[in-house]
């Protein structure tokens, strides 16, 4: 908890490279953890409670949850490529000179993959929702 | 030139939360940030906690965040980080603070004594009684981890160590690092055995933030890096 307070009370707006992609790498990678729990937990209903699995269904239509799977969109394109990053880097301690260009590199390809991806899911949900 | 400081202030004896300490002061570009704090020390408030000792970038002792970022005062000159006129100076991040600039630094040692910082070899000395020799590539091999001050500026800027304090951090990891690669010593596989703890090298998440902060240049991500392969391939090279 100490820990916590430290970084949602000073350490966000310490000036280096790294604090911030670590904090931008666990909330997408808590988000995506909300969604799985979810998940699981809503398939487990339809075989526990059918009558909740079907109101869960149904909620997942509703335009709230629509804008949600955006977020979850952006949660692993980031997390996935930022996460090869990480990967690599662990693997080739000796590419450590190349760090900044691969977080820029991973955050352009967030953008480039990211963007079209939730254009696409966000105008099938408008046309959806329109209709 | 001019050079208003603002000093982060803390004295757990009277004060509730910190607080900002504002002081103008007339200074040379070519001062050093240690300068201007004693100058504020010595002219406009002696109440102002804070450690230094060698003031050349030796000792280690003055770790402070300037403008958000950890460096040395000792080794910052005032015309490079001035920003309107201003500069700000807060203690660094993650430890308790004792007073303004002094944090508790116990724990920070503790971390570095867990890793067994020193030469263990049991063999007998070579025949003349005298060194251990190495040759010049051994001796390379773990040359850039042997130039840590324990200044905790790395531990300090780190996001993992933030959010967990027992996290051993990244100074401990080079100086770990320090007697794991060097060829004359005996205790690499203890050594490695304490960091592949749950609080050991594995929560480092390769953020750099330590590699960006350390005065003394040292490639510390690598070196933690160094580390995590030796303790993945069971090869220590
Ligand atoms: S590279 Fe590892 S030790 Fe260094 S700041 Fe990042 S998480 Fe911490
Ligand atoms: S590795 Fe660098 S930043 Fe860390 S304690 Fe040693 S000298 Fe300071
Ligand atoms: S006073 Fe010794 S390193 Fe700065």
């Amino acid at each position: 908890m100490e820990g916590l307070m430290t970084i949602v009370k000073e350490g966000w707006r310490y000036k280096g490279s790294g604090n911030v992609m670590w904090m931008a790498h666990r909330i997408s990678g808590l988000g995506i953890m909300f969604f799985l729990i979810l998940h699981v937990f809503g398939m487990s209903m339809s075989f526990f409670n059918p009558a909740l699995h079907e109101i869960m269904l149904e909620t997942y239509k509703t335009p709230l949850f629509a804008v949600g799977e955006l977020g979850l969109a952006a949660c692993l394109v980031f997390h996935s490529i930022n996460g090869t990053r990480i990967a690599l880097l662990e693997l080739r301690p000796e590419w450590w000179l190349q760090q900044k260009k691969a977080t820029q590199y991973s955050l352009v390809a967030t953008v480039v993959i990211g963007v079209p991806m939730i254009l696409i899911m966000a105008m099938a949900s408008i046309n959806h929702f329109v209709k | 030139m001019k050079l208003h400081l603002k000093i982060k202030r803390f004295n757990p004896e009277h004060d509730k939360k910190p607080w900002w300490g504002e002081y103008d002061l007339d200074v040379e570009p070519g001062d050093r940030i240690l300068d201007a704090l004693h100058e504020v020390k010595w002219t406009l408030d002696g109440t102002l906690a804070l450690r230094r000792s060698c003031a050349h970038g030796v000792c280690g002792s003055d770790a402070m965040r300037i403008n958000g970022r950890n460096r040395l005062a000792c080794k910052c000159l005032i015309k490079d980080e001035i920003k309107n006129g201003q500069i700000v100076i807060e203690p660094i991040l993650g430890m308790r603070v004792l007073k303004d600039m002094i944090v508790d630094m116990d724990p920070f040692f503790a971390h570095y004594r867990s890793i067994m910082p020193f030469l263990v070899n049991d063999t007998p000395l070579p025949a003349n009684g005298r060194e251990r020799l190495q040759s010049p590539e051994d001796r390379q091999r773990f040359d850039d981890s042997t130039k840590c001050i324990l200044c905790a500026c790395c531990t300090t800027s780190c996001p993992s160590f933030w959010a967990r304090g027992e996290y051993i951090g990244p100074a401990a990891i080079v100086q770990a690092h320090r007697f794991i690669f060097d060829s004359r010593d005996q205790a690499a596989q203890e050594r490695l055995e304490i960091l592949s703890d749950v609080d050991g090298v594995w929560r480092c998440r390769t953020a750099f933030n330590c590699t960006e902060s350390c005065p003394r240049d040292i490639k510390v991500t690598k070196t933690i890096g160094e580390v995590k392969e030796a303790l993945r391939t069971g090869v220590i090279a």
